[in-house]
């Protein structure tokens, strides 16, 4: 095949090719300069890649990237020197191991939850919808249990759940607003993200930025809003910004957000 | 980019939450590693930093970050070439061999394997024209600002890669399904 009918079919994948462009290829394919049977097996080719999924990043990135850019300010900033560095490094090192921690906690307790339903996987196919109300009595007992670990352990259970009850999502923003834990906090909202195309989620979420003043929990809310697209968030997020005393990092995080969003 | 060249370099954080992902997204598809994509996005925006003032602001920002992300994969390919071509010997897969669990998976999961093996096995330029095409939206002028040659020889890539996939994923799935 020559090149020109190779670039047009090039073309025509990427879908940049204008109506005369394509009126070409009908007529190569009509005269047999383009096999028809070929092309439409790379067409359906180009489509399917859309198979290949890429993992979400870590939040470990994010916080890296600010790290970096704050430390870069500082070199630019070489009056302010080595006072704000120590400050900005106590603040990120309080702002990533606590993240470790959390994320090595959620290992052990996916492992375990994991193992404990894992073995009994034909069990669980033929349970019915009673079974999602034992797990949902469940969590909800749990979520209001003294045990930061029994909180973390509920709000995992709600992954277990095949859909958005709205008596689980209240649990959830009642935890989300009130749990005295970060990590608790942080991990409902990621659960919660998951059922992000529910109303009552998106408004709850939007909600509970008025309530959060830990770093961690603004910063994995300004995330969860980008992700889900919660335009009407960026409202909540400038109050936050003019009516609390936000750490540095995360107002600008939050500012960032904002622009994402609107 | 011009202001964070200008001095507002929090402005480069706007430019990260617009960016991070398609970023993270090239690098992964290029080398299927998580930790090692994230790294060389964090590369990328050091180099932003550091290379600001050569910022000219007359091709397309994307262009240039696009650029930046692939001289910094470059550099870290030819960085790691050694222990690299170690972990090939002792880590990595077999040519030829089925990936594990390929016979229980359903139709269109052993596709998804054919597909991530077949795109393997492109060389780096095919490999880079299908990714920032097929994936991340570039068009082929762009993806010809980024490689260094004219937008028909990146159109005739394209094509190539494309007919190789084919190859590949029939020979693939040929040799998957009787082993």
């Amino acid at each position: 095949m020559s090149e020109k009918n190779q670039q047009l079919i090039a073309e025509y994948l990427q879908g940049t090719l204008d109506e005369a462009g394509k009126r070409e290829v009908e007529e190569l394919i009509a005269k047999g300069d383009i096999d028809f049977i070929d092309f439409r097996a790379m067409e359906q080719l180009h489509d399917e890649l859309d198979m290949i999924q890429v993992p979400e990043p870590s939040k470990e990135m994010s916080s890296r990237f600010y790290t970096m850019l704050e430390a870069e300010k500082e070199q630019v900033k070489s009056s302010l020197g080595e006072i704000i560095r120590a400050k900005l490094n106590e603040f990120f090192s309080y702002l990533t191991m606590p993240r470790l921690a959390y994320a090595f906690v959620l290992l052990i307790v996916g492992g375990f939850i994991g193992n404990q339903l894992g073995s009994n996987d034909a069990e669980i196919q033929e349970l019915t919808s009673e079974m999602q109300n034992m797990r949902e009595m469940m969590m909800v007992s749990m979520l209001e249990g003294p045990s930061t670990t029994d909180r973390l352990r509920a709000v995992n259970i709600s992954a277990q759940l095949p859909m958005a009850d709205q008596k689980a999502v209240r649990a959830l923003l009642f935890t989300l607003n009130n749990d005295e834990s970060v990590n608790v906090r942080v991990q409902t909202i990621e659960a919660l993200t998951r059922w992000g195309d529910n109303p009552l989620v998106r408004e709850g979420f939007v909600k509970s930025i008025a309530n959060q003043d830990n770093d961690i929990v603004i910063v994995t809310l300004a995330d969860a809003m980008v992700e889900l697209g919660v335009k009407n968030s960026a409202n909540e997020f400038q109050r936050l910004i003019n009516e609390k005393d936000l750490a540095g990092a995360t107002k600008k995080k939050v500012e960032n957000t904002i622009a994402v969003l609107l | 980019m011009m202001k964070v060249k200008d001095g507002d370099l929090d402005k480069l954080g706007l430019l990260f939450e617009r960016y991070n992902r398609p970023l993270y997204s090239f690098f992964y598809r290029k080398t299927y590693e998580s930790q090692l994509s994230e790294d060389l996005v964090q590369s990328v925006f050091e180099r932003m930093l550091k290379y600001r003032t050569t910022y000219s602001g007359t091709g397309s920002f994307t262009t240039w970050m696009f650029s930046i992300a692939r001289n910094a994969h470059i550099d870290h390919y030819r960085k790691e070439k050694r222990r690299r071509e170690d972990e090939i010997l002792d880590e990595e897969q077999i040519p030829g061999e089925v990936p594990a669990g390929y016979a229980e998976m359903d139709e269109r999961n052993q596709k998804k394997v054919l597909l991530e093996k077949a795109i393997e096995q492109l060389d780096d330029d095919k490999r880079e024209v299908v990714i920032l095409s097929r994936f991340e939206g570039l068009k082929y002028h762009e993806i010809a600002d980024i490689q260094g040659v004219t937008e028909s020889a990146i159109k005739v890539r394209m094509f190539r890669a494309m007919k190789e996939l084919k190859q590949i994923v029939t020979t693939l799935s040929e040799e998957y399904s009787h082993e």
